[in-house]
């Protein structure tokens, strides 16, 4: 067990790694974060990463704040999107996929909260503080549950992995914004407003980076695996996707890359000793969706 | 690169402050939510009901379960699933239960709206200067008020012989 002693270290040694990071090394805490990472210890491979935020110069976000700007962003969302698609049985059914996976994901503290959206497009979004959306497009190609469970996983990674805040907290910098607390964001409805759209432009229009994505899909097809899914499914899943490309553009500009995309899931899967284990539910799925799509 | 090394030493000093530590006793609910059960099966009887974040001490390992005793001194079988060997979501815990807290409170700002709990102040007053409409507003009112009790969840999981209730 971590012991008073041993995390009293720890706290010195984090310490120490903020003064290295004070210094302008990003180099270190990249390198250290490997480190971290390869010596199995994911856990503290993000503490360092998380701690780089911090060195940064600004406090990170808390979660408060985080639920303001959640909502902020899935307002557009929604709004851009056609609204939200009024099928309140098949909207339990993917809440509670959705929600199994996110039992067990690496930031189980939080809510999350699943919605449809009236669209026929491919896509999903993840907004901070667990707004997640699919369209009912996206829905229509899926074919079984283990592959809603791993679309979802990977939107419950872009929360955990708090890619949106990254933005956010970046564009921030740049405005050379040194505070922003649910307090601010009431105080400067401007710079509040400035600050959800960009995000949302990042979001819907640009795209997260690369980086983001495959990180996503790494720890979505984990998470939906520790629930018992089969992770293959997401395989399947991709490579559906990569065959429909020509039909649908938005969604290949939030989402590009395929190759690399299936070439991550595959590593990741043989890697982590992620287990096939044929749960795929079609049935279920097929049920849940049925007539509704 | 003189710091360099220091920095690396410092890491595998804290690297192995941790897996040292880590050996054997004690594990953390990571689940939202989990149930402590008298024998290592999914039909075995709950003993107790265990929230994210709570210190368990490691009695025997056996393949997907692990039996702990809880700081309560009530002894039983947990899903390996559920469990982690380091403290889940870090300092945000305490403000994540904050912030749950206080959503529903006038200290957070949020204002009340017809039929439903309202929108946080702040994304309220972005919906206006970027006229969102009421049925969008409501609809993200509503995602944000739904909530699916613990029990529907693990009904799921069990229907779908999942988790826990794998065989
Ligand atoms: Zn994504």
């Amino acid at each position: 067990m971590l012991n008073r002693s041993s995390r009293g270290l720890f706290v010195v040694g984090l310490v120490l790694l903020a003064t290295a990071g004070l210094t302008g090394c990003a180099e270190i805490q990249k390198a250290a974060e490997g480190a971290a990472r390869s010596s199995g210890n994911e856990r503290l491979a993000k503490t360092i990463h998380g701690g780089g935020t911090l060195i940064g110069g600004l406090l990170p976000i808390g979660y408060e704040e985080e639920q303001t700007i959640g909502q902020a962003i899935a307002l557009q969302v929604v709004a851009r999107y056609g609204g939200v698609y009024d099928q309140p049985d098949l909207t339990r059914y993917v809440n509670l996929v959705g929600r199994s996976v996110a039992l067990t994901c690496d930031r189980a503290d939080i809510e999350y909260r699943f919605a449809i959206l009236n669209h026929d497009s491919i896509n999903a979004f993840a907004a901070p503080a667990g707004y997640i959306f699919v369209t009912r497009g996206l829905l229509k190609t899926i074919k079984n549950e283990a592959e809603l469970a791993a679309v979802l996983g990977h939107e419950i990674g872009h929360v955990t992995q708090k890619h949106i805040l990254d933005v956010i907290q970046r564009s921030k910098q740049i405005a050379g914004v040194a505070e922003a607390g649910l307090a601010y964001a009431n105080k400067n409805p401007d710079a509040f407003k400035n600050v959800i759209d960009g995000a949302v432009k990042k979001l819907l229009d640009e795209g997260l980076d690369q980086g983001k994505e495959l990180e996503s899909d790494r720890v979505g097809v984990i998470f939906a695996s520790r629930v018992g899914y089969d992770p293959t499914a997401y395989e399947t899943f991709l490579d559906r996707l990569r065959t429909l490309k020509g039909d649908d553009r938005a969604f290949f500009k939030t989402h590009p890359d395929f190759s690399n995309r299936l070439s991550t899931v595959r590593s990741t899967i043989s890697e982590q000793k992620l287990k096939t284990t044929g749960i795929l539910l079609a049935d279920r799925f097929t049920r849940s969706s049925n007539g509704a799509l | 690169m003189n710091h360099r090394h220091a920095f690396l030493a410092i890491l595998v000093f804290m690297v192995t402050a941790m897996t040292d530590a880590a050996f054997g006793e004690t594990l953390y609910v990571s689940a939202k939510s989990a149930q402590l059960r008298s024998g290592k099966t999914s039909l075995d009887p709950v003993v107790a009901s265990l929230k994210i974040g709570e210190t368990l001490e490691v009695v025997k390992r056996d393949d997907r379960w692990v039996q702990v005793k809880t700081a309560k001194g009530v002894t039983g079988w947990i899903y390996s699933g559920n469990v982690s060997e380091s403290k889940p979501a870090g300092g945000d815990n305490e403000l994540a239960a904050l912030g749950k807290g206080f959503r529903r409170t006038e200290a957070s700002g949020v204002t009340a709206s017809a039929g439903a709990r309202g929108l946080d102040k702040a994304s309220e007053s972005y919906a206006n200067r970027v006229g969102i409409t009421q049925q969008h507003r409501d609809a993200v009112d509503r995602m944000t008020a739904n909530k699916i009790p613990d029990e529907d969840i693990q009904t799921f999981l069990k229907a779908g012989r999942l988790g826990e209730y794998a065989e």
